[in-house]
């Protein structure tokens, strides 16, 4: 156990011993402070309990307590067909729920040794990337919420609403979606599906701009975000971190480019790199990753070619023995999932390797001796989903 | 520092823009609320909502032939389906089908896997309980699909 | 009327409509008393109001609605929340210093009434006129921190403790900027005219004098024909920007709102009050934020003057009604007129609402609403209640401009962090305040 965690049960102790006594001036009167933030806390985004010991306004050091949202998925898909898994693949990150579905239908297919037809990977695409925007906006909004700015939450959640709206049109479910299955998607396209993406393209573009005309100049975020939760390129490969993140720190590094699955060498973007590896820079890296997938999206709308949208796939889905890791560039880092089967119908083994969960890590390298401010700023902007780091 | 951005600092315009933005914001015709029970969201055609036994309108006799398809499709296993051999058929009927609507995570594979088309996600969406008895649905509700209470003044 | 209370009637109302009556301790007594209950129900509706501004407001900036469902347009959503508030269960925590904690929103409350004492709504309408108005605010409305720290400490909790001793340090270091800019606005009351009138007024002899009393601080402006806010362009305008956002700072408003930053604190001081004890520090705030945006009227928005007071335009006459300057008219007219706008809204919300039957009170209330706004304007056509009523309302509208901006700040910036708020009020706010103040005084030199 930590060092935290013993200072913590020291500072509960001397509370128990002073509970008959009124409280005297003294109990408060220490140098270090042991503060809970979360799990009930309107910024930790979810149900994530962060112990911090405190300096005054000073951390002095943090420990993630997870576990809140934890609901055994990984122990549930061994009991379950891979088919019936799918779902419970979207209860991960919630915010990207069609990345999750991506990562997870491609690992079984890579375990099957099929191919989804062309039709169904620029499908495929176009849904992922919208939904890479969704979860963007989602993320820019909450965590400009935690810096005090309420408003771009209200722009981006109506934003993202149009995306939903595809999502609905085409998959039935806004949130939940549960848009592939294993070997391709089960559904066509509806009417007016590509006119209504390059729609959305037009329409958001200038909306991006209007998050940046509040954000990206004004002096009150700058301030709060330069220098904020440094860490280098380095330390995020020492730790596993991934996704934007990583690239702010200057590491290019994105598996579309680097591993290209569901077709994304077909496409032309860019990865967006930052310098400083702060708060701002993965700030404007998020900003620029959502006008890349906005290229994608017009490419992949225009290239939509013709065909089938599922490929032949047995009626039961029954691996042979062996094992597949297959991982995907998910908004917030790589979404891997290790599958072992047996044989059977049933997988032997399902891990997840969640980004959330990995990018938390490198949350007490980051605010050890920030502020208490600055503690939500980074809580943000590392991009936590805690339906993924508990799953 | 160039001039130009000493310039923008000093005569604030960073915030000023952000004021005019959010200012511009307060016309009327940029509100996006919807104002729910009065006006109702348009619902997609494939939206995965309240579950329906659908019945064939001509006999009002139902399109389910209890081959118990869609319970074995679920992941959540929340579908029962109970039926008897008519003896004079030879056919198989149904009796009773429970779907536990509070378990029920709209995935659509029971939709799917259903071969008659008999069961079926609909658009409803107003699936609110007083209890949790009645998010389990039988035979009936789900043939009649969802009551929701209708306030009066 | 029997005679005694007639002529007492005549002697009150006439001091009050003569310059320095406040030397007259009978009368002014009573309208002290008048003008106490007066203000007292003006704030609390003022703050009634501003709350349901605010969220309106805020819901447009954000592409929502806000309030819609608890009368028209949600008009009745602040009185439902104040009878929720009430009623609620008042919470005091196991461990909390029983006494300080219940003695905290009192005190701020206290304090933020207390400050409305020397608020002159006009020439004429204040409780008192002290001749040390301006310390007395300044003075009476930093108690109000002792509040805020009173009420973190008490709760014993490490949430309402970080908040409060942000708010200390942060009334600290913006007190004395807005000293800074405060004492550049009294300095100019000395110049050009302004000491002149004080020597007819107050008598006292000799060279030119400043005052503080806030009265008189708008007949300097009255005297000089100008607001201090245009005086010896940019300075008046620095100093005024000075104050405008020290006072942002001082009522714990976004984006200084960090003694209750929601997102960092919980809900920063009061997150262990609830219910009515809670509705008090709400109510506390918003009457401090009236306050010193009054004083900022006060000092650089000439108070109770219209704008272009010294222009009159050509005389015109309209018998029973009117005789003097037809821009002077002009100007008479709009609180009125204003009022009639206001009423022509509310109108075309009736016409607009919904037609169902779950509306009919509604739309009925609403259209009552349009009713009495009519009402208020064609009242303030009266030629006696025009002249008594305007000062106050042109007072009244720049104080609620700075309400809008307060509104219009929370609804665009984000938090400054701690520690950059300290930077930006000892390393900016405060030397420019020096600056300005010195170079006010050598300007004024000249004068
Ligand atoms: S929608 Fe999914 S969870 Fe619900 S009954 Fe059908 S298969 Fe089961
Ligand atoms: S799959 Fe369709 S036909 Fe078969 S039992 Fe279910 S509802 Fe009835």
């Amino acid at each position: 156990m930590s060092e935290i965690l013993k200072s913590e049960q020291s500072a509960s102790s001397v509370k128990h011993l002073e509970l008959e006594a009124t409280p005297s001036p003294a109990y408060l009167d220490s140098d270090e402070l042991i503060l809970n933030m979360g799990p009930q806390h309107p910024s930790t985004h979810g149900v994530l309990r962060v112990i911090l010991k405190l300096d005054g306004e000073k951390v002095m050091g943090t420990e993630c307590v997870i576990g809140y949202l934890h609901r055994g998925v990984e122990k549930i898909a061994e009991h379950r067909t891979y088919a019936m898994f799918n779902p419970y693949v979207d209860r991960m990150d919630y915010v990207a729920a069609v990345s999750n579905g991506l990562g997870y239908c491609e690992a079984v297919e890579k375990l099957l040794n099929i191919e989804a037809p062309p039709r169904a990977q620029h499908i495929r695409v176009i849904l992922a990337e919208l939904n890479r925007l969704a979860s963007h906006m989602l993320w820019l909004g909450t965590h400009a919420l935690d810096i005090g700015a309420i408003t771009p939450l209200f722009y981006t959640f109506r934003d993202r609403e149009e995306i939903l709206k595809i999502f609905e049109k085409y998959c039935g479910a806004r949130l939940t979606t549960h848009a592939f299955r294993i070997g391709g998607c089960l559904y066509e396209t509806y009417e007016g599906f590509e006119d209504e993406c390059r729609n959305f393209v037009k329409f958001v573009r200038p909306k991006i701009d209007e998050y940046e005309t509040l954000l990206t100049t004004n002096r009150i975020w700058v301030e709060r975000t330069k220098g904020v939760g440094y860490i280098s390129g380095d330390d995020c490969k020492a730790m596993g971190v991934t996704g934007p993140v990583l690239r702010a720190s200057g590491v290019k590094w994105d598996i579309r480019k680097a591993q290209p699955y569901s077709g994304y060498q077909n496409f032309d973007f860019d990865i967006p790199v930052g310098t400083n590896g702060d708060t701002y820079d993965r700030y404007l890296v998020r900003i620029a990753e959502m006008r890349q997938s906005l290229r994608i999206i017009e490419q992949a709308v225009e290239k939509l070619p013709e065909g089938p949208v599922m490929a032949k796939v047995p009626k039961v889905v029954k691996p042979a023995v062996g094992e597949v890791y297959h991982g995907i560039e998910s908004p917030k880092g790589e979404l891997g999932y290790f599958i072992v089967s047996d044989g059977s119908t049933q997988p032997y083994r399902i891990r997840v390797r969640p980004p959330s969960f990995v990018n938390l890590q490198a949350l007490d390298m980051m605010v050890r001796g920030a502020l208490v401010a600055d503690v939500v700023a980074v809580i943000g902007t590392i991009d936590i989903v805690l339906g993924e780091v508990d799953r | 520092m160039t001039m130009k951005k000493l310039l923008r600092k000093v005569l604030l315009l960073d915030l000023l823009q952000g004021l005019s933005l959010t200012f511009r914001y307060q016309d009327p015709k940029e509100i996006y609320t919807e104002q729910y029970p009065l006006q109702r969201p348009e619902v997609a055609e494939r939206y995965r909502g309240a579950p329906r036994l659908n019945v064939n309108p001509d006999t009002n006799e139902t399109l389910c032939i209890a081959c118990d398809l869609c319970a074995l499709a679920c992941p959540e296993h929340l579908i029962v389906v109970t039926s008897e051999r008519n003896e004079k058929t030879r056919r198989k009927e149904l009796t009773t089908f429970t779907y536990d609507l509070s378990r029920c995570m709209f995935c659509g594979l029971c939709e799917d896997a259903c071969p008659t088309d008999a069961l079926e996600l609909t658009q409803d969406f107003e699936l609110a309980n007083y209890t949790r008895e009645g998010a389990i649905w039988d035979r009936q509700t789900l043939e009649q699909g969802p009551q929701p209470t209708v306030y009066k003044k | 009327m029997p005679q005694w209370l007639q002529s007492v009637v005549d002697y009150v109302t006439k001091s009050n409509n003569t310059p320095g009556w406040y030397a007259d301790p009978v009368a002014s007594a009573i309208w002290a008393l008048i003008y106490i209950i007066l203000i007292f129900t003006g704030v609390s509706i003022a703050v009634i109001a501003m709350n349901w501004l605010e969220r309106k407001i805020l819901a447009h900036m954000q592409v929502r609605l806000g309030p819609m469902r608890v009368g028209p347009h949600g008009l009745l959503q602040p009185i439902a929340d104040a009878l929720k508030l009430l009623i609620k269960e008042d919470i005091m925590p196991d461990q909390a210093d029983k006494v300080v904690f219940w003695l905290a929103p009192v005190t701020i409350v206290i304090t933020a009434f207390t400050v409305y004492i020397v608020i002159p709504f006009g020439p004429t309408h204040a409780v008192t006129d002290m001749n040390i108005g301006l310390l007395f605010m300044l003075g009476v409305s930093s108690i109000g921190v002792l509040g805020i720290i009173m009420a973190g400490w008490a709760s014993n909790s490490h949430y309402p403790l970080m908040g409060s001793l942000r708010s200390s340090a942060q009334m600290v270091s913006y007190e004395i900027a807005m000293g800074m800019a405060v004492v550049s606005a009294v300095l100019m009351t000395s110049f050009k005219g302004g000491g002149n009138f004080f020597r007819q007024i107050y008598g006292t002899g000799g060279a030119s004098v400043g005052t503080l009393s806030m009265i008189g601080i708008v007949r300097a402006q009255e005297a000089q024909q100008t607001w201090f806010l245009f005086k010896f362009f940019p300075l008046g305008l620095i100093a005024f920007f000075i104050f405008a956002v020290a006072m942002v700072a001082e009522t714990n408003r976004a984006p200084f709102d960090l003694p209750e930053a929601e997102s960092e604190l919980v809900a920063g001081f009061h997150t262990e009050y609830s219910g009515f004890r809670w509705s008090l520090f709400f109510l506390a705030e918003y009457a401090a934020m009236i306050a010193v945006s009054s004083i900022a009227v006060t000092l650089w928005l000439g108070g109770w003057m219209r704008p272009f007071a010294s222009l009159h335009g050509p005389n015109v006459e309209i018998p029973n009604y009117w005789s003097g300057g037809a821009i002077d008219l002009a100007f008479a007219l709009v609180p009125a007129l204003t009022f009639f706008v206001l009423a022509l809204f509310a109108f075309i919300g009736t016409v607009r609402m919904p037609k169902h039957r779950a509306f009919r009170v509604q739309t009925i209330g609403l259209a009552g609403f349009a009713l009495a706004l009519g009402f208020i304007g064609l009242v303030l056509l009266e030629p006696h209640v025009r002249d008594r009523v305007q000062d106050i309302f042109w007072f009244s509208l720049k104080v609620a401009v700075f309400m809008y901006m307060y509104i219009w700040y929370r609804g665009t910036f984000p938090r400054y962090r701690f520690d950059q708020l300290m930077h930006l009020g000892w390393k900016f706010m405060i030397p420019t305040g020096i600056a300005v103040l010195i170079l006010t005084a050598a300007l004024g030199l000249g004068s």
